[in-house]
């Protein structure tokens, strides 16, 4: 009877510690936010000195408004050989927003606006740093490529570089001849 | 007032007649024009359309104005003293201010030179972007005001040291000292410092100027104090400048 009394006690604490720890871990999953981020690039090819926006989405697939999000845009470089990070200072674009509150199921959208300045192969992405959970969450890479532009007409400023300093060279020439010529004109006169 | 034509007279000979002046203007010209190519052979240079091309080369511009103003006025009167021509000169019926005018007339009739020369290379790195016109028009303003300011500094410091030499290293000094705070580059200018010093600054005042209206296509009452800053600089030279030569020495 006291065996049996024992084996109920430690089925009981074994029940509870199990209900404790689990119980927990469940109402963690549900009560905490769970937020997923993606990033979608404008349509069609990209050159030098357009201003695309690239379209971001962040949503609250938790049971709890989420808030203080802060939402940074991240862009890299993916040349070959020369990956590196870009300032986005230099693309005029947003760096960076803050949600104040997202609501359980309500997704933020938002266009992130860039200049771009650069012809290459670059990667965008979203992060979401949410204050109240360890690792921030990060969207896919989209990748882009932006085709070079000339800004000059070369043709115009080479004709405006070449001829304008012909044009100088041509009158010093004249202004030489001009002067020497009086020159000999007054030198003649006063020998004659 | 008829004795100032003579005088006006010499100092536009030597821009246009004498072949010094005009190979000023060549240099000056293969100056832009060196830049010119290298904007061409820089695509990267598409940050904000043409108008940054415009930009850098209306700054260039000013920078050329501001030194030929400061060479020109170093040998306004150290450099006649150094050829002994500043005593016939003072013989003439006009007097100190009114050579210092006539100086400084054939120092802005320079810059109008380089002005004019100037336009072609402006049109050619930006006459397809915005704000061609304004940058013509501030460059006019923002130049001509260097100009008196940096011209008018020399040439006073042209009638008070001796030596031509010793006017243009100082001339010098001073145009890389207002000068170097913009090479630091916008974001460091940023700050509270960094602004105050802009203002204080005319060459500052003048090259905000041109940024604002070509590359932030920004109204006239954006310009106002900086306009301002720059006229305030010209008056207090040319008083300066009125004050030392009352009494030139030859």
């Amino acid at each position: 009877m006291k065996v049996l009394r024992l084996k109920r006690l430690a089925l009981t604490i074994v029940l509870a510690s199990a209900w404790l720890i689990f119980g927990s871990m469940a109402a963690s999953a549900g009560v905490g936010p769970a937020l997923r981020v993606s990033l979608q690039a404008p349509a069609g090819a990209l050159k030098m000195g357009d201003t695309p926006n690239f379209l971001g989405a962040v949503t609250n697939l938790g049971r709890q408004p989420a808030q203080g999000l802060v939402v940074y845009l991240s862009l890299v470089s993916l040349a070959p050989g020369h990956e590196h990070p870009v300032d986005l200072e230099d693309w005029s674009a947003q760096k960076a927003v803050r949600l104040d509150r997202l609501n359980p199921g309500a997704t933020d959208f938002r266009n992130w606006g860039m200049r771009l300045i650069a012809a290459g192969k670059y990667g965008v992405a979203l992060t979401v740093v949410d204050p109240r959970e360890p690792r921030p969450i990060v969207s896919d890479l989209v990748p882009f490529e932006i085709q070079p532009k000339a800004t000059l007409v070369a043709g115009r400023v080479l004709l405006v570089a070449i001829g304008e300093p012909l044009l100088i060279i041509l009158l010093l020439g004249g202004i030489f001849f001009y002067n020497s010529r009086s020159y000999h004109k007054h030198k003649k006169e006063g020998l004659g | 007032m008829k004795v100032w034509v003579p005088l006006v007279k010499r100092e536009f000979q030597e821009d246009f007649k004498a072949s010094r002046g005009m190979a000023f203007f060549l240099i000056a010209a293969l100056v832009l024009s060196a830049f010119a190519v290298l904007l061409v052979s820089n695509t990267e240079l598409s940050l904000l359309d043409n108008t940054q091309a415009v930009y850098m080369m209306a700054g260039i511009v000013l920078a050329l104005a501001a030194l030929v103003a400061v060479i020109r006025g170093s040998d306004g009167f150290a450099g006649e003293r150094d050829r002994q021509t500043l005593e016939p000169l003072l013989l003439t019926p006009i007097n100190g201010p009114g050579l210092a005018a006539a100086k400084l007339g054939g120092i802005v009739f320079s810059w109008l030179t380089l002005f004019t020369l100037a336009i072609p290379y402006l049109w050619a790195v930006g006459s397809t972007g915005q704000n061609f016109f304004a940058a013509i028009l501030y460059l006019f303003l923002a130049g001509t005001l260097i100009v008196l300011s940096f011209g008018g500094v020399a040439l006073a410091l042209s009638a008070r040291l001796r030596t031509f030499k010793g006017v243009l290293s100082l001339g010098l000094t001073l145009l890389l000292l207002l000068g170097s705070p913009v090479l630091l580059g916008p974001s460091l200018r940023q700050s509270a410092v960094g602004r105050v010093l802009d203002l204080a600054n005319p060459f500052a005042a003048a090259l905000n100027t041109l940024d604002s209206v070509i590359i932030d296509s920004q109204g006239l009452s954006w310009q106002l104090l900086r306009l301002a800053v720059m006229v305030g600089y010209a008056l207090a030279v040319l008083w300066w400048l009125y004050t030392a030569t009352r009494r030139l020495e030859p």
